[in-house]
């Protein structure tokens, strides 16, 4: 009965929308000055360090550090943060008053994600600044003080990777982002979904183990269930590349393509997974 | 001419939470708004009212039974293309102004830039927020949240506006203004679907009213044909001596006809009905 012109279409641009309004919620709830207080204590932490004086292995220390920081906070933040985005605006009856508008709930599924996951990237930078300035520094005047440990006088950490590092673990961030996402749109509360979604973090984190332990399995159904839950959930360790940097491996290009490749499909299976649930979720 | 609003046999159950019971809030109903009239809902709270018109905006579905707007299906997002909607008590994002507030909606709505400046400043003015529009949402009180939420609502020039509860919190002098608001819609040519419990402003902006009770539709009609209905038509006797009235009165008596000193009002029929609903028919 509608003419063409009058068929909604699905929009990017409602959704980027959505998206940045999202991210200036995150802003103005001063969830960022959180977030830079808890940056700038452990760049602080990490000073701390410069009583050993141990020379070139400090750096080690320091960078193991900064990484183990930027993984566990940046999960967390994933977690809590996308749930009090989204979970948030049904619970304050807000996405109410959007969903009556001509707009698919897809877009504000999306919108909502990439608005969650932004944020949480504004912190991955901030940290990954702060490890690459707290480097930078104590590798200047370790160098001054043990010019022997630096062949021809050349910097031995490699910021490059640092920031590589930084892009790996945004990956999997996303894909908790989306995990979150998926969770908030059957929960009647944001706990519920903070609380899945830290079970998936933890989960996903342990996975390689089980999957070890399956191989020991005789029983097809024990084996079905973990072959299961090996696909449905991410593997997290995948992202643990940080110990292979702090050895001072260099990581393959290949790695950084695969892992993308990982995240885009985790991360767009759990999201189109939240869509059908959203849409049929009553208000 | 076309419905711009149509609720064919629509039956809405709820599961009571952590039991095997169910509530219907709303019970086979039918309604047909038609477009450039204004239609008002009423009834008693808990009568679902407020489910209705959920169900008509998809945001639920319902049990059994069909929602269109404008002839598409109310779960299309399509359908939504020309209705804008206050809800009961809104609540908006309290981060933003008044201003952004109705940006973001305008965006949303697909409005361009130069367009977008324009109207927030009028509609701003026409909801009487001139002055609170570049405060944040989050201080606003209860009548300014309704005021704004009426602003979001006609943000997208909607051709229907749904109004649950608009002028609940809203002081006599905002509420006369939303009266006149809804006027000038139909005036404009607009379709409006109105949910109060005021119902002496219902009664002087309505063409239209239906009275829920339980999830059913108990009454529908004019306003006229509701409060003057055949057997109880009144008659006006101006500039009458008080004997020339006293005769008139006993020889209607004598016919076997009541004499009424006022016109029933909607808000007599609408406690009459409300107790006979509360009566139960179980
Ligand atoms: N989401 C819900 N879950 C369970 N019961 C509901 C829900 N929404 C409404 N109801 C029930 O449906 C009935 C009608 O509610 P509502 O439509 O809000 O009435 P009104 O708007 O006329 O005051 C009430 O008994 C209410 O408790
Ligand atoms: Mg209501």
């Amino acid at each position: 009965m509608t003419t063409d012109s009058e068929r909604l279409k699905w929009s990017l641009g409602r959704a980027t929308t959505i998206g940045l309004n999202t991210f200036r919620e995150a802003v103005r709830m001063k969830l960022f000055l959180a977030m830079t207080a808890l940056a700038v204590c452990a760049l602080a932490s990490s000073f701390l360090f410069r009583e050993f004086n141990f020379g070139s292995s400090e750096l080690k220390f320091i960078a193991d550090f900064g990484f183990g920081g930027m993984t566990v906070f940046g999960s967390a933040l994933a977690v809590i943060v996308t749930a009090q985005l989204f979970y948030g605006e049904i619970e304050h009856r807000t996405a109410y008053t959007l969903l009556a508008k001509p707009l698919y709930r897809s877009e504000f599924v999306l919108g909502k994600f990439f608005g969650a996951w932004a944020t949480v990237l504004c912190f991955m930078a901030m940290l990954a600044l702060c490890l690459v300035f707290a480097l930078w520094w104590r590798e200047t005047s370790i160098m001054a003080e043990f010019p022997e440990e630096f062949v021809n006088g050349r910097r031995i950490v490699r910021y490059g990777d640092i920031l590589g590092f930084a892009a790996l673990q945004s990956i999997r961030i996303g894909i908790l982002c989306a995990v979150v996402i998926l969770f908030s749109t059957y929960a009647t509360s944001a706990l519920f979904s903070m609380v899945l979604g830290m079970l998936v973090w933890i989960v996903g984190q342990l996975q390689h183990v089980a999957v070890e332990a399956w191989a020991t399995v005789d029983s097809l159904i024990l084996k079905g269930i973990y072959a299961l839950a090996s696909f449905a959930l991410p593997n997290f360790h995948l992202f643990d590349v940080g110990e292979r940097l702090a050895l001072g491996e260099a990581l393959p290009g290949s790695l950084y393509g695969k892992l993308i490749l990982y995240g885009a499909l985790y991360g767009s299976f759990y999201l189109a997974i939240a869509c059908i649930s959203f849409n049929r979720r009553e208000f | 001419m076309k419905l711009a609003l149509s609720i064919s046999g629509v039956t809405k159950d709820f599961r009571i939470p952590g039991s095997k019971r169910w509530v219907r809030a709303v019970d086979n109903l039918t309604l047909s708004i038609r477009e450039n009239e204004v239609y008002g809902l009423l009834g008693p709270n808990g009568s679902g009212k407020s489910t209705t018109i959920k169900m008509a905006l998809g945001l639920m579905k319902p049990s059994v039974g069909e929602c269109s707007l404008f002839g598409v299906a109310s779960d299309t997002p399509s359908a939504r293309l020309n209705v804008g909607f206050l809800p009961e008590a809104p609540y908006f994002q309290r981060f933003l102004t008044g201003r952004e507030l109705l940006r973001y909606f305008a965006k949303l709505a697909g409005l361009s830039r130069p367009e977008t400046a324009k109207r927030i400043d009028a509609l701003l003015e026409k909801v009487g927020l001139e002055d609170a529009g570049d405060r944040r949402v989050g201080g606003y009180s209860k009548g300014m949240l309704q005021r704004i939420g009426l602003a979001q609502a006609l943000v997208g020039d909607p051709k229907l506006l749904i109004l649950d509860e608009p002028t609940a919190g809203v002081d006599p002098v905002g509420a006369a203004e939303i009266a006149s608001i809804i006027r000038t819609l139909k005036s404009e040519g607009k379709t409006v679907l109105l949910c109060s419990h005021l119902l002496s402003q219902v009664e002087s902006v309505c063409d239209r009213v239906a009275i829920m009770g339980r999830g059913k539709r108990l009454l529908e009609g004019s306003i006229d044909e509701l409060t003057l209905g055949t057997d109880s038509s009144s008659l006006q006797l101006d500039g009458a001596s008080p004997e020339l009235r006293e005769s008139v009165a006993a020889l209607a008596a004598a016919e076997g006809a009541r004499v009424a000193t006022r016109r029933r009002s909607l808000e007599d029929l609408f406690l009459e009905l409300a107790k006979g609903g509360e009566g139960g028919d179980d």
